[in-house]
């Protein structure tokens, strides 16, 4: 028996999902263009340049766009674009490299800023994939990146799970698991990151029906690549019973189905000496009780 | 249509691009044969090939050597 990590995400039905997306991505990137724009911003925020970058699932270049529009791109360099889908980079000019999150191909210390936008959800080991990004990194350097947190698509993982034990009597894994926003932090810490950070952003989208919800994951090349995922279609019943069900318990006054997205934005730094360091236990040079103009009992005494 | 004579062939790779780039699978150095459009990983045995400009730095799609 091996004693790996069960890989949650086949990769390969992943990748040909992306190459599949291609044509289509463009008519349902609101996500990514939001989780950009923010990118950007927080980007406009930070008063430094970095001669080389690297956009880690760029897809259609929602980040490039962004940054065209902003004062940032002055700072930046080289933009490369990287994604695991030549197909998808197929659609992009400008400097490009293929690419799987899980497998970085740059040499260590060699980046100044990795951005990526809603693609590292979908890596088996995501502390793995950042602990390669932070190596990546030179000393001092800044990784912004946006993934999909876990109450993402919660309307829909329930009533799926319904309509599939009303009609089948059981229910298979049909929608990904995604990381918390408490876990991310430390996630970044376990990486090796300093002073790193991390935020929510709860995005809810209403949709006429919720086919219009799938058909925008297909276009997205966001739908189920899990490994152990039911390997049988969703049956037409099936289907019909959960649009029903999402509509029954979610549906808003005029019908429509609201769909939540959480975006995850994680920032951290390459470790440097130049940065803010934490002193060393007992170091402290000034009384906590003084500084709260209060009275300091010792442990285990009674006040 | 007149061009910037330093200006490189469309299809080739930024050599900042180039330069940090290493094998995915050992990330040991890449030789990059210019001929024939590809980064050669000797340690891995893997040619990744080059297309339209853009290095496919996945395993599965290298040529094993």
């Amino acid at each position: 028996m091996s004693s790996a990590p069960p890989l949650l995400f086949d990769r390969r039905l992943h990748r040909r999902r992306l190459d599949r997306a291609a044509a289509s991505i463009g008519t349902a990137d609101f996500l990514r263009v939001r989780a950009a724009a923010d990118i950007v911003e927080r980007l406009e925020g930070i008063m430094r340049s970095f001669p080389l970058a690297v956009d880690l699932g760029a897809r259609d270049g929602a980040i490039a766009r962004a940054l065209a529009s902003s004062a940032v791109r002055e700072r930046i360099g080289l933009l490369v674009e990287a994604d695991l889908s030549p197909a998808m980079l197929a659609t992009r000019g400008g400097p490009r490299v293929a690419a799987d999150e899980e497998h970085l191909p740059f040499a260590p210390r060699s980046l100044d800023l990795v951005v990526s936008a809603l693609a590292l959800h979908w890596t088996n080991d995501l502390p793995g994939a950042l602990s390669q990004i932070r190596l990546s990194l030179k000393p001092d350097g800044l990784f912004i990146g946006a993934i999909l947190g876990g109450g993402t698509l919660a309307e829909l993982r329930w009533a799926l799970t319904q309509a599939e034990v009303e009609i089948s009597g059981g229910a298979g894994p049909r929608i990904s698991p995604f990381a918390g926003n408490f876990d991310a932090a430390s996630l970044l810490q376990r990486a090796g990151f300093a002073l790193p950070v991390s935020d929510l952003d709860t995005v809810t989208v209403r949709y006429a029906h919720p086919l219009r919800l799938l058909q925008d994951l297909r276009a997205m090349g966001e739908t189920n690549v899990l490994a152990e995922r039911a390997r049988r279609p969703i049956s037409r019943a099936v289907l019909a019973r959960t649009c029903e069900l999402y509509l029954e318990r979610y549906g808003d006054a005029e019908g429509r189905a609201p769909a939540t997205f959480e975006i995850i934005t994680l920032t951290g730094w390459a470790p440097d000496a130049s940065q803010p360091q934490p002193l060393k236990p007992g170091s402290a040079k000034t009384r906590l009780a003084d500084a709260l103009k209060t009275v300091e009992f010792r442990a285990g005494d009674k006040p | 249509m007149t061009e910037k004579p330093a200006a490189p062939p469309a299809n080739s790779v930024d050599p900042r691009l180039l330069e940090v780039l290493v094998c995915p699978v050992t990330h040991g150095p890449l030789d990059y044969d210019r001929k024939a459009q590809e980064l050669v990983s000797r340690k891995a045995r893997l040619a990744y090939p080059i297309r339209d400009g853009v290095p496919i730095m996945l395993p599965e799609e290298a040529r094993k050597l």
